[in-house]
């Protein structure tokens, strides 16, 4: 009778298959959690270019809405308003109606903001910054620096159509993580504005 | 043993591939939809500004100033006189199926008394 040999154990031509097939298996798997992750980063970027962007024009058009007077420089990509503010340093009046009621009055007093926006930097469209007086400095930018995502502004052009009291604003940011662009135009109109005084 | 974790490791990455997707195709447009509703503020500022010289109207103008009626479909509709009642409707077509947004807002107008 002849004596078996082996009977168990892992041959080299079953490991030779399994080896190979387990390394497939795992480089697939592998590459499919990169693509996801790749996708939730971009995903976030893209949340975060649709917010910023949102939130400059946002920001303008809310000021623009109270201004008395816009003065827009499209070559140095600066705009300046100055419009009607509530009172920082307000005072709270406490005033007795004759009766036991006490009423709380603010004053309202008329306040006159200026802003200033702008974003060039080194003659790029970078970020924008929002200041009271064009000191030139560009620190603490209201833009940008999101850890999801860094984003700049690559346009930003206004334009001011003083008949009809309309600012245009046009925005196009791109987000430095995926590279993708928004492109966003409104138009604003300027009840108060008094370009002649 | 092995077939185990391999089955639960696919399971799982499947999961999360569906719920990375899930906001996607509830909100593809996402986009679009923030450049067409800035797009619509841009035609109640006209709408504003004819309302404060008394020449309000309906305008089935698609132009704007920055894009083109290729790009997105403008309509407005006024209703009403001081206050107006103004909708903008503003429709985009991407892969063949239209896609609409629409916005109101009511203008009045504050005049002095002379």
């Amino acid at each position: 009778m002849q004596k078996k040999i082996r009977s168990g154990g892992f041959v080299f031509v079953e490991f030779a298959i399994a080896l190979p097939l387990l390394i497939l298996l795992l480089c697939g798997l592998g590459k499919v959690s990169i693509e996801i992750f790749r996708l939730g980063r971009d995903q976030l970027a893209d949340y975060v270019l649709e917010s910023e962007a949102q939130y400059v024009m946002e920001k303008i058009t809310q000021e623009a809405r109270a201004a008395r007077i816009i003065e827009v420089d499209n070559t140095l990509h600066k705009i300046k308003i100055i419009y009607h503010a509530v009172d920082d340093n307000n005072e709270l009046l406490e005033f007795n109606g004759g009766s036991e009621d006490v009423y709380y009055l603010f004053s309202d007093k008329d306040i006159w903001e200026t802003r200033f926006f702008f974003h060039l930097k080194n003659k790029e469209a970078v970020k924008l910054y929002a200041k009271r007086n064009d000191d030139g400095r560009y620190n603490t930018p209201t833009t940008g620096e999101n850890s999801f995502g860094e984003t700049q502004i690559t346009s930003l052009t206004y334009a001011l159509d003083e008949e009809k009291k309309i600012l245009h604003i046009e925005l196009e940011m791109e987000s430095l993580e995926t590279r993708h662009k928004i492109k966003i135009a409104t138009a604003v109109f300027v009840p108060g504005l008094e370009n002649n005084l | 043993m092995l077939n185990v974790i391999f089955l639960t490791l696919i399971t799982s990455f499947a999961a999360m591939i569906l719920l990375n997707a899930a906001p996607r195709v509830k909100n593809s447009q996402s986009t679009i939809r923030t450049t067409a509703l800035w797009l619509a503020n841009e035609k109640f500022a006209y709408l504003e500004s004819a309302a404060a010289v008394d020449n309000i109207a309906p305008t089935n103008s698609t132009s704007t100033k920055n894009f083109d009626d290729k790009d997105y479909q403008i309509k407005t509709e006024v209703d009403g006189a001081n206050p107006y009642k103004v909708t903008v409707k503003v429709g985009w077509t991407v892969d063949g199926k239209n896609f609409e947004i629409e916005s109101e807002r009511t203008i009045w107008v504050a005049k002095e008394n002379s």
